[in-house]
């Protein structure tokens, strides 16, 4: 009897050290993988429609030009009208007969496309996919089932795949990442000494690391205090810290720190942070008003804004209110370490950016142990 | 009730006066007012300063200077606000445990109900009704939108073509 092998479980070991942990999620080579819309993976959903097998081909342009002017096919554009000698009709609800069956689409087309009546051998009810594929792999899988438009998109093939980042992108982002959980270990060993990675890990917690990756620095950075403040979770918090980089601020939580720059980052943390991370830079790019910016000339790109154009690393996957506070931050990337199986809005429960109708979308990655 | 929207929409007129996006929350029990605020955002620079959250920091504060426990006291709250609340403040609201939720207007940019009913991924559910003086909390957000947001970047401008 061969062997069988365990999968590898995507789960810290509890018996790591709180050392080894970082470590590993700072020094593992391993590429990040975005979380993506359900369309990219579940299986393909199916449309019901009526096909008509044609008498005679030499017809054919003649009848798909027939059909394009009296059956339009709005949310199908990405469905070829025809495959071989059967012709795409319509979706079986568009014929409102009692049975769904061949007959019923003869009758149909006898009323409303007389001239079509004999063009057909026979009729076929069979499925198509519903959505227009997005990748070359589901543009092969359609295919199969019914001919389709496709327009390949180089970054969307590359989001997909496994070496999205190049390799110094993904030494920054893991180091951030590493950040996230030292900022849990700076708070929660003052509370107890001996500090586990169970302790971290099973608490109902969570650390925060904002990066401008226009200059490369931490602009922000919080430890969640949810325990006494339901609210404060460590994404509102971060948020609020980098509204205080740019003249604002709502909660009394930072000490004052002259330099509007580095009000993002709770002063005694900092220290520790330089120390562990010498080679990280910290502090925001400089705040400039409406009236400052007009005055000095400059576009808009000149002063940051809200969270745009920032990443945000999570220790651990936020909840609804936290992801939906990241959206109207409008911060570009959202990365996180652990799954909130509970709470999660990114990837557990929902997938929040995957919402369309919401005015702002950020990308999501995970995958860093 | 309408007296508790009325004094909701005082206060998204306040917001309005104030540049921020026009919307009010009263938060009570026992039909009684115990903390009511309006949309700060663009004042604190932070996206996330809804009036709901406002009236929630007000809440906790009093909570703390006074020795009750929240959790407790957040049961019995009932919240009016002009708009459905967004999505953040939905689950905000919704991990208190609030007793109800009675709005203006329906929220159809950003509704913890209508662009996404989180209703669906949360065990507690507060009551949640609309359609409250819903005409006029949309006037005021009418009137919000032909301006413009003062804190915003100008819009980026397609460069013509030649």
């Amino acid at each position: 009897m061969s062997e069988i092998k365990e999968p590898r479980l995507k789960r810290p070991k509890m018996s790591e050290t709180v050392d080894n942990f970082i470590d590993n999620i700072i020094n593992m080579k391993k590429n990040l993988h975005a979380v993506l819309g359900d369309e990219f993976h579940s299986s393909i959903p199916l449309l019901q429609v009526y096909t008509g097998h044609v008498r005679d081909l030499k017809q054919l342009s003649k009848i798909i030009v027939i059909l394009n002017e009296k059956i339009q096919l709005k949310e199908m554009q990405h469905l070829k009208r025809a495959r071989k000698k059967d012709v795409l009709l319509c979706p079986t609800d568009y014929v409102s007969h009692d049975v769904k069956s061949e007959d019923s689409v003869q009758k149909y087309l006898e009323e409303h496309i007389p001239e079509l009546k004999d063009a057909f051998e026979f009729f076929k009810i069979t499925e198509v996919p519903l959505l227009a594929p997005k990748l070359k792999r589901q543009h092969e899988e359609f295919s199969k089932i019914w001919s389709c438009n496709f327009h390949p998109n180089k970054y969307l093939e590359k989001l997909c795949g496994n070496e999205f980042f190049a390799e110094d992108e993904l030494t920054s982002h893991r180091l951030y990442m590493g950040m996230t959980f030292e900022i849990a270990r700076f708070y929660l060993s003052q509370m107890n000494s001996s500090l586990e990675m169970t302790d971290i890990i099973l608490r109902d917690t969570n650390a925060t690391v904002i990066v401008d990756p226009s200059t490369k620095s931490v602009v922000a950075v919080a430890f969640d205090n949810r325990q006494y403040h339901p609210v404060q979770h460590s994404a509102m918090l971060a948020i609020d810290n980098v509204a205080k980089t740019q003249n604002g601020g709502a909660w009394d939580t930072a000490t004052d720190v002259k330099d509007v720059s580095l009000r993002g980052i709770e002063i005694e943390l900092l220290v520790h942070l330089k120390e562990k991370f010498p080679n990280v830079k910290f502090g925001a790019r400089t705040y400039l008003t409406k009236n400052a910016l007009n005055e000095s000339k400059m576009s808009v790109s000149g002063s940051p804004y809200l969270c745009t154009g920032y990443y945000v690393y999570l220790m651990r996957e936020p909840c609804v209110m936290c992801s939906m506070g990241l959206v109207h931050a409008r911060a570009n990337r959202v990365f996180y370490c652990l799954k909130n199986n509970r709470k999660g809005a990114l990837g557990s429960k929902t997938k929040l950016q995957c919402v369309s109708s919401l005015n702002h979308h950020f990308e999501v990655f995970t995958d860093f142990l | 009730m309408v007296d508790f929207m009325k004094r909701a929409l005082e206060l998204a007129s306040e917001a309005l006066s104030a540049q921020e996006v026009p919307v009010g929350c009263v938060f009570t029990i026992n039909s009684e007012i115990i903390a009511e605020s309006r949309n700060s955002v663009n004042a604190t620079h932070n996206p996330t300063r809804h009036a709901e959250i406002n009236c929630i920091d007000t809440v906790i504060a009093h909570c703390k200077n006074n020795h009750i426990d929240y959790k407790m006291y957040f049961k019995n709250v009932t919240v009016y606000v002009t708009v459905e609340p967004c999505i953040m403040c939905a689950a905000a609201l919704s991990n208190l445990c609030v007793k109800e939720v009675i709005y203006g207007c329906a929220n159809d940019r950003f509704g913890g109900k209508t662009v996404l009913d989180i209703s669906k991924f949360y065990e507690y559910n507060y009551n949640l009704t609309g359609n409250l003086m819903a005409n006029e909390a949309m006037a005021l957000l009418k009137q919000f939108y032909k301006g413009t947001n003062p804190n915003a970047p100008e819009p980026k401008t397609k460069k013509e073509k030649v």
